[in-house]
């Protein structure tokens, strides 16, 4: 019968937090440059130029259609040689997080995009007519009118793919990046206790989660009651 | 004022308006009616572009809508647009309804915009509301405050297509007194309606469409008294037997 200990823990948290910055970093980051990026692509693909919207298709369809962690193995190949040739940046530098940030971020759009795409769908035609009929551009009928009614219905499905997200920055360990995950990994590996490690990672992995998919459903019920009013 | 000259449009093979002539002079009021899908609220839009069309010229105080070189936003800016559906900005309050347009279009100053939005929003009788969402008021207040949001804009002429289609009866009366009022004071209207009543107390002339094109253009004593066209006349035996 295997003996648990889990007396390896209390000493590695210090080390496991700074793997959890890393990991509420990327995801932070994934998120806000995922948003941004997404949204220009939903745009663009609702856009009446033609071109535009097949680019912008092709670029969601080709990122929903590959798995994550080619996407971040491929940054991890390519983007710190072409990120150290492009500023001149010593060969020792570590550039792991940037290219992991990057691939997260590209990833991460295709599929904000298409939650964004709808939420600008689910505002009703008559808001952009009312709007240009009111002499706005169409750049600011989007802006003032259409994007922040489409965010509002949109809040809870984009904190949920952030949840997905943060449970998905665990695969930076093929960059051997010390996120959570990965710090979890190497103290367990080095005090022999790996199942000790991952099953607390695990635990807190799904607290963190559970506890802000919660929070998430506890939001959506007071904006389907404010909107319902 | 509004010079619609052989219009026409179609979505493929569909022809929804067919060669549609009218000429609407400053101070006129203008009541287009007709059975539903005969093209009116179509034409209507066409007039501050909302709706392209392929073929004719439609121009508004001179300036040519269909042409590529007109600043359509700067025209539409000009042209007040009511819609059934009232469209009020439900993610910003009452003023911010009707001021966000007169900020960020004409440039005015937050507190003239301000000033402006509210006494119009007391002519209509809802000064009282000023701080609340769309949501909180009802259909007929709802369309009042889209009526002040589109005079905000001090316009030339003013577009309504079917203001009082979506509203219970009892909020009818409350928008049409609004619009009566308009009419008094010179405005000139071209409003897409079914109410016959107001129709008679202010029209100068109505427009009867039907299948696209317009049947009937006529001074609104002749067309009540007596309609030149079949098909005007079915259509006023219909709505006039209540």
């Amino acid at each position: 019968m295997y003996e648990f200990d889990w007396s390896s823990i209390p000493g590695a948290l210090p080390f496991l937090w700074e793997g959890m910055k890393v990991s509420l970093g990327i995801t932070a980051c994934a998120v806000l440059f995922g948003i941004a990026w997404g949204t220009l692509l939903a745009m663009a693909r609702l856009s009446a130029l033609k071109p535009l919207a097949w680019l912008a298709a092709g670029y969601v369809n080709l990122f929903r259609a590959i798995p994550l962690v080619m996407v971040l193995l491929w940054f991890f190949l390519i983007v710190p040689q072409v990120l150290r040739g492009f500023f001149n940046l010593d060969p020792n530098t570590d550039v792991r997080l940037a290219s992991a940030l990057v691939g997260f971020a590209l990833f991460e759009a295709a599929y904000y995009s298409e939650i964004i795409r709808a939420g600008i769908q689910s505002v009703p035609k008559g808001q952009i007519s009312a709007a240009s009929a009111l002499g706005m551009s169409y750049a600011q009928a989007m802006r003032l009118v259409v994007l922040p009614q489409a965010f509002r219905n949109m809040v809870p499905l984009l904190l949920t793919q952030a949840i997905v997200l943060f449970q998905d920055t665990s695969l930076v360990y093929v960059s051997a990046l010390a996120d959570f995950f990965g710090a979890a990994y190497k103290v367990g590996d080095r005090d022999g206790r790996l199942v000790e490690l991952l099953l607390f990672a695990g635990a807190v992995y799904f607290l963190i989660c559970f506890a802000a998919s919660q929070a998430v459903r506890h939001y959506q019920k007071k904006l389907n009651a404010h909107v319902a009013h | 004022m509004i010079s619609i000259q052989n219009v026409s449009k179609h979505y493929g093979a569909f022809q929804v308006l067919t060669d549609c002539s009218t000429e609407v002079k400053k101070g006129e009021v203008i009541v287009v009616c007709g059975p539903s899908g005969s093209g009116k609220s179509t034409l209507i839009k066409c007039v501050n572009g909302l709706e392209p069309f392929q073929s004719g010229t439609i121009s508004v105080d001179g300036i040519s809508v269909g042409d590529p070189k007109t600043d359509l936003p700067r025209l539409r800016s000009r042209v007040g647009m009511v819609f059934q559906h009232f469209e009020l900005f439900p993610h910003m309050s009452i003023t911010d309804n009707l001021t966000i347009a007169q900020i960020k279009v004409l440039g005015r100053g937050r507190d003239a915009a301000t000033d402006k939005g509210l006494k119009l929003l007391d002519r209509v009788g809802l000064k009282a509301h000023a701080d609340k969402f769309p949501g909180q008021l009802s259909g007929g207040q709802q369309q009042r405050v889209a009526i002040a949001r589109a005079l905000a804009m001090d316009p030339i002429c003013m577009l309504f297509d079917e203001p009082t289609s979506a509203l219970d009866p009892e909020m009818i009366n409350e928008v049409l007194d609004v619009m009566v009022e308009l009419a008094h004071e010179g405005m000139t209207m071209m409003c897409v309606t079914h109410e016959m009543g107001f129709a008679k107390k202010v029209a100068n002339r109505i427009l009867f469409m039907d299948k696209g094109q317009i049947v009937e253009d006529d001074d609104k004593d002749s067309f009540f008294g007596n309609p030149r066209s079949e098909r005007a006349r079915q259509f006023l035996a219909k709505i006039l037997t209540h």
